[in-house]
């Protein structure tokens, strides 16, 4: 109880820590939304009328005090490019890179965990030193270069789409069933899916196996042996949950990873995604959408850590304050 | 009732293999406590795990363990683990880590029942808290996690878990070891006072003689992987036929400390390589020409006792 009160308060403070240096950071950054137009019609006093539209002219601190309490009430400012609301511009994409993540994010878990615990059941054999290497080069390899074999071996030879969110054809004719669209919708969601879990699952593969290795060492395991248990039951029973424990930890810290993964993945993939609105945003200079997707993001994490504090809490008793 | 025979185990090991266990023998009746005692690396450990099959993959085992006349290791896996904690179970060294932290103590003495079939459900969480007060833990704790309970409540609750299944042998490697004097006295107490109350048969591994002295009946003291020297605990104290367990005996530790006053100089032989003669000379205060040249079998010396030591065949120097 003590434990989740504290991790609370602790996810409260970094809320407010991230929302204040979301805010300086944009202030930080050179040049401000009016020094990137290039126009006929740019004159001085247009400038001005901007900046003052977007009070740029009024003191930091009061611009901090508004940007705090427009927050509150969910406005996170007016999109400089198409004059709409950030969060209209950017609610859509969210959507579509929510599940890419979480299904990516689950397939590299999956795949992590496999593999791991099957190397350090056989360890010392030659599956354990090919997991080995495997899990190594995907670790080390850039996301995009996974991205171009996915295509190559996978996309190509089973005629995935590897490119945009739905097919151009799809209603053209007739109003699709909800079936089609959706899946024609999770067809072109696995590749970038496949691309971000495989980009991830080594580490967690190296993790599990050595926790799992440690894990088998342990008393409880002999005992769980000597009471007749068979090795398979004995590490689904006693020793995963022990396991799992320090890979909860690092999927928590890998979610930064998660998201700038994503990024590349939805950038190589045309995937209309918030990686793409991202990009899209620092090319047009859209400061407003992209402080926007900077927060969404960031309070995303951690609500995410935030979620693994609690399944930490929840895997080990041992966990009280 | 349990009866090993040859029973020799080498382990693989970088460069070579490491003879852990070199033919050890020996019986245990029913209801009898027996020791099995010797220096740290002398091959206690491995022999206890040896005869339920549960040693690492590296090691090989050859010989035969029988359980009421069935070879339990004859058929691997298969013949061996019916028998696990139903028939024998353990507590091991360093018994405090015998509970997964993860689980409630409760669920993991209940764990052996429902796999062997011994009880399910509601009747076994409450033969599990039942056998939590029989080792003096209040049966209300079974919902706790190990880690609620102190060292010695961990080794009480751990002798329950081993009781969960009604086993006819028990088991215990080193039980006392990591606690302190005090707690290490009511478990010695609490293991006398069980295994007479049950009828259970007990083998107490330990290296601490004067232990097995309060405890057993019968020990068996084992010195490079082989059995030295064995019978009756009185005969063994106040009639040894082998220089190692006099020495042990000798090498009482010190009541009011944990170290030991008057150990044996020297350490025992590495099992890597093959020795030479008798594995004690170099450490024994009585060695003459044969024994660095000639191996001494463990043979007959007297009712119900057995030394390998080639004094036994020097009627003079017998005498102590
Ligand atoms: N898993 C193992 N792999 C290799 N050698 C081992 C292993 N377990 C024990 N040994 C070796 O076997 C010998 C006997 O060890 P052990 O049975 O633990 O002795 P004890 O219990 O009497 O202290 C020691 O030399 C030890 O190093
Ligand atoms: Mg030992």
């Amino acid at each position: 109880m003590d434990y989740i009160v504290k991790r609370t308060a602790f996810a409260i403070v970094t809320v407010f820590v991230a929302i204040t240096l979301n805010f300086v950071l944009f202030r930080l950054l050179p040049g401000n939304a009016v020094s990137g137009l290039r126009c006929q019609h740019c004159t001085k006093q247009f400038r001005e009328s901007i900046v003052k539209q977007y009070g740029l002219d009024k003191p930091k601190l009061q611009q901090y005090v508004i940007y705090v309490e427009r927050l509150a009430h969910g406005d996170l400012g007016t999109s400089i490019a198409d004059n709409r609301p950030v969060w209209d511009d950017i609610r859509t994409p969210l959507v579509n890179t929510l599940p890419m993540i979480v299904v990516g994010t689950v397939i590299s878990i999956i795949i992590g965990i496999i593999s791991g615990v099957v190397a350090a059941w056989r360890r010392g054999t030659a599956a354990d030193s090919a997991n080995l290497w495997t899990a190594l080069a995907f670790y080390a390899m850039p996301t995009q270069w996974i991205a171009l074999l996915v295509i190559f071996y996978i996309a190509i030879p089973l005629g995935l789409p590897a490119s945009g969110i739905e097919s151009n054809t799809l209603g053209i004719l007739s109003t699709p069933s909800t079936w089609a669209v959706f899946s024609d919708r999770v067809s072109h969601l696995f590749l970038p899916a496949l691309t971000l879990g495989v980009g991830l699952y080594g580490e967690y593969s190296l993790v599990v196996r050595s926790s799992m290795l440690e894990t088998l060492g342990e008393d409880y395991v002999l005992t769980a042996r000597a009471k007749g248990m068979r090795n398979w039951t004995i590490v689904w029973k006693h020793a995963l949950r022990n396991a799992m424990l320090p890979l909860v930890t690092l999927i928590a810290l890998s979610l930064g990873s998660i998201v700038a993964g994503a990024i590349v993945v939805e950038d190589v993939f045309s995937y209309p995604g918030i990686g793409l609105a991202t990009i899209d945003a620092i090319s047009k200079r859209d400061y407003p959408v992209l402080q926007g997707i900077f927060l969404i993001l960031t309070m995303s994490v951690i609500v995410a850590n935030y979620i693994a504090d609690l399944v930490y809490f929840k895997l080990d008793p041992r966990v009280t304050e | 009732m349990l009866s090993v025979e040859g029973l020799e185990v080498w382990f693989d090991v970088p460069g070579g293999e490491l003879h852990a266990v070199q033919g050890v023998a020996f019986d245990l009746f029913p209801g009898e406590r027996m020791g099995l005692v010797g220096e740290s690396g002398c091959g206690k450990t491995t022999t206890i795990l040896a005869l339920m099959g549960l040693l690492p993959p590296s090691a090989s085992v050859a010989g035969r363990v029988l359980l009421d006349g069935e070879d339990v290791l004859a058929k691997g896996e298969d013949s061996v683990s019916p028998h696990r904690w139903r028939d024998v179970a353990m507590v091991f060294q360093g018994a405090m880590n015998a509970f997964n932290p993860v689980k409630t103590v409760g669920s993991q003495i209940v764990e052996p029942m429902e796999l062997h079939g011994v009880a399910s459900g509601r009747a076994a969480r409450n033969q599990a808290a039942e056998l939590l007060e029989m080792v003096g833990i209040s049966g209300s704790r079974a919902d706790r996690y190990p880690h609620e309970f102190s060292g010695g409540m961990r080794q009480r609750a751990a002798i329950a878990m081993a009781l969960a299944c009604s086993p006819k042998v028990l088991l215990a490697d080193e039980p006392t070891t990591a606690l302190d004097v005090m707690v290490q006295a009511q478990i010695l107490e609490l293991l006398v006072r069980l295994t007479d109350d049950l009828g259970l048969a007990m083998i107490l591994v330990t290296h601490d003689l004067p232990v097995v002295a309060q405890v057993c009946g019968r020990a068996a003291v084992m010195y490079a992987g082989k059995v030295a020297e064995s019978g009756p605990i009185e005969t063994l104290f106040h009639d040894p036929r082998h220089p190692y367990t006099r020495m042990l005996f000798q090498a009482t530790p010190d009541l009011h400390g944990d170290d030991e006053v008057a150990s044996i100089p020297g350490a025992p032989p590495r099992l890597d390589r093959e020795v030479l003669g008798c594995p004690f000379h170099p450490r024994c205060d009585s060695a003459f020409s044969r024994c660095p040249v000639e191996e001494p079998r463990l043979r007959e010396v007297g009712d119900n006792h057995t030394a390998a030591c080639h004094l036994n065949d020097v009627p003079m120097q017998v005498a102590q």
